[in-house]
């Protein structure tokens, strides 16, 4: 009972890990039906920023996650306004080829800039460091990022749910026109929705150097995690996303450990086959 | 009176084919040999692949030219077969094995490429050596470990390493070692390794010396490199406890089974490893503590500098064409030996000819002092029977000769003490 509980425990951390990955790639497309195929390469953007402020500034991930967040808020909203403003309101293929192409240009410009080698914090202050829970043992650099995940999206969630910027948010996303007879500033909306799904994976991604080595292929399998999160909870759907993530982490757990851990993501994977071809706007979808 | 446009395009094209014909000309005449290098320089396992790079064009550079300080062969001379100089050209794979082959097509029938050395990753050596036997070119295998690779009764295929085969025997042997002379009463085994044609292989060859000797063969886990995580994985390792785990695991992965073990607080009393993350000085580097107590087979490091005199005149060379400057390491070097070794015998062969230099290379025993073994001698199939290596134990930073005794340092530090307790 103990490794059923333990590895739950597992599964539950790693979803909790995908779902404030894929929180920005839910938002964007719930507002803006655009997919950022860039998304992983964010994540990646955000462990660099964390890491040579560790490694340069003895700055600890547990502090560097703002400037990482404040950084990847800034490089997508700036990617907003020179790529993705031009391709709202067109085919979805156009912003997905657009962000496709982003998401090479990244990779390679850290490929050039900081080379493939991969690089590690050696010391933090989570490094390593275990919770003792009965039986159970909880991973604190993995605690501490489903902790930041939960208030992230309880956070987002609040804020779209009960702010006037947040009706403005909905209001864009159902009826961007009837949205701009009311007087609000789509736009600005756009940018900034874009800018929040950077800063939520930059969060992720200024936490993750406590125990994840960086190089620039490191985004590429979380953004494809987080995509399927996304379809499987239904495009932009905050409560489906945390659903399929945390769904996605248990199966891969139960998999990895049950059958084989080379069928970890084979199961993933079937299992979003099966989803869609059952409910082909998610579990969430409208 | 003003030319046609067709007629502009057709002197551009004729002065174009002109400069064509005449650089070629002036190529051939420089009396160069081009050498493929096929390696993995971007992708998780990028840091070993630039390493093996480096490591060839070191040794490029003592062919070419005149260092008659360095007492490795070829060096005193300038060139080979009488003024002959290598020119390389480098392909990178990424790690995948339908790159590696594409890679090796291109490197043979555009770049015109005399031979291929790499490629590091067992799983693209195997279809890349295919595409130089197939066209009939040398193919020269520094560190690929695959013991597979040397069966498929290739004629232009030459490896330099020791294989997982040998390795596995090497490892056993040390855990009977451990177990008669300093009561170590292990029993079980488990193995992780990546799921490609170099962890398969290491896993096959573990699977078949543990069960050899006696020993119970408890946990068999594959990963996909480039995981997200590896919980499940030592999840399994930990449910079934095995006294000793086999690791195969590149680059990042290496990182992470370490601290995924370190964040479930497990550890088994002996861990040893095959080439790999662990005979990475970068790697130790960044691990830090975490990666002490670990072991592994190494046929280099410059804890066995005292044993290979002749390896720091050429280190030297080597750290000023790697950033940052780190000495030779066990993949690395290997990938040096086979650049020498080659040039040795097309030296020897005094043609250009790939089916004479290939008689000559299964036909002499090569001096190597940059090989563990010092000699470098090839059986049927390609495999250097005189390769070498000795376990090490990474402590402190330092990769400290554990076994056979006759070579080892250091006695080694056995049950890895637990996470806590250090």
């Amino acid at each position: 009972m103990t490794l059923f509980l333990q590895i739950a425990l597992d599964g539950i951390l790693n979803g909790m890990l995908y779902a404030i990955v894929a929180l920005g790639l839910t938002l964007i497309w719930g507002v803006m039906d655009v997919i950022n195929f860039a998304h992983g390469e964010f994540l990646m953007i955000a462990m660099y920023v964390s890491y040579w402020l560790g490694f340069l500034m003895n700055i600890d991930p547990l502090v560097s996650w703002v400037a990482s967040s404040v950084f990847v808020f800034l490089l997508a909203f700036v990617t907003y306004k020179l790529m993705v403003s031009h391709l709202v309101g067109k085919p979805a293929l156009s912003a997905l080829l657009a962000t496709f192409g982003l998401s090479m240009f990244l990779k390679n410009l850290c490929l050039n800039r900081f080379s493939p080698n991969f690089k590690l914090l050696p010391v933090t202050v989570l490094s390593g460091k275990t919770i003792p829970v009965g039986s159970l043992i909880l991973s604190l650099p993995q605690l501490v990022i489903a902790v930041f995940s939960l208030a992230v999206i309880f956070i987002v969630y609040r804020f779209i749910a009960s702010t006037r910027m947040g009706w403005a948010i909905q209001a864009t996303a159902m009826d961007k026109e009837a949205a701009e007879l009311m007087g609000i500033d789509t736009e600005k909306i756009y940018g900034l929705v874009f800018g929040l799904g950077g800063a939520c994976v930059g969060i992720a991604g200024g936490l993750l150097p406590t125990y994840m080595p960086v190089h620039p292929e490191v985004g590429s399998l979380f953004g494809l995690i987080a995509f399927i999160c996304v379809a499987m909870g239904g495009f932009g759907s905050i409560t489906g996303s945390l659903f399929a993530s945390l769904l996605v982490g248990l199966v891969e757990a139960f998999a990895g450990f049950y059958i084989a851990p080379i069928f970890k993501y084979v199961a993933v994977f079937a299992l979003y086959l099966v989803i869609v071809m059952l409910k082909p706007k998610g579990l969430f979808g409208w | 009176m003003k030319w046609h446009w067709s007629k502009r395009v057709l002197a551009l094209v004729v002065v174009l084919l002109f400069v064509g014909i005449a650089g070629d000309a002036a190529f051939s005449q420089e009396k160069v040999i081009k050498i493929g290098t096929l390696f993995p320089l971007t992708g998780p396992v990028a840091l070993a692949g630039q390493r093996c790079k480096a490591a060839v064009e070191t040794a490029v550079e003592v062919i070419n030219n005149s260092y008659p300080d360095i007492k490795v062969p070829l060096a005193a001379q300038e060139g080979i077969l009488g003024g002959y100089k290598i020119v390389l050209v480098h392909a990178d794979h990424q790690g995948k094995p339908d790159i590696g082959k594409t890679e090796a097509e291109r490197l043979f029938d555009q770049e015109g490429v005399y031979a291929i050395i790499g490629s590091y990753n067992s799983a693209v050596t195997k279809p890349a050596s295919l595409v130089a036997e197939r066209r009939k070119k040398l193919f020269m295998c520094g560190c690929s470990s695959s013991a597979e690779l040397t069966k498929r009764g290739m004629k232009y295929f030459f490896r330099m390493a020791p294989t997982d085969e040998t390795e596995s025997q090497e490892f056993v042997t040390f855990v009977k070692w451990l177990n008669e002379t300093k009561g170590a009463d292990l029993k079980t085994f488990g193995v992780i390794y990546e799921n490609t044609e170099f962890g398969k292989h290491a896993a096959e060859e573990a699977k078949k010396a543990i069960e050899a000797a006696g020993f119970q063969y408890v946990a068999d886990v594959a990963f996909n490199p480039g995981a997200t995580n590896l919980n499940s994985e030592v999840q399994m390792l930990k449910g079934k406890n095995p006294d000793v785990v086999f690791g195969a695991c590149l680059g990042a992965d290496y990182i992470l089974w370490v601290r995924t073990m370190k964040q479930l607080a497990w550890l088994p009393k002996v861990c040893l490893n095959y080439c790999s993350g662990y005979q990475d000085p970068i790697i130790a580097q960044q691990l830090g503590p975490d990666g002490d107590y670990f072991m592994g087979t190494t046929g280099y490091s410059p804890e066995l500098a005292e044993l290979m005199p002749a390896v720091a005149p050429v280190e030297e060379i080597y750290k000023t064409k790697i950033d940052p400057p780190v000495p030779f390491d066990s993949d690395s070097i290997q990938e040096a030996v086979a650049t020498f070794v080659l040039a040795q015998a097309i030296d020897k062969a005094g043609t250009l000819d790939p089916d004479k230099v290939a008689e000559t290379l299964y036909a002499n025993e090569w001096e190597s002092p940059l090989s563990l073994g010092g000699k470098v001698a090839f059986a049927p199939g390609g495999q250097n029977i005189k390769a070498m290596s000795v376990v090490t134990q990474l402590k402190d930073g330092e990769y400290r000769r554990v076994f056979p005794p006759e070579l080892a340092n250091s006695d080694p530090i056995f049950p890895i003490p637990s996470w806590d307790k250090r």
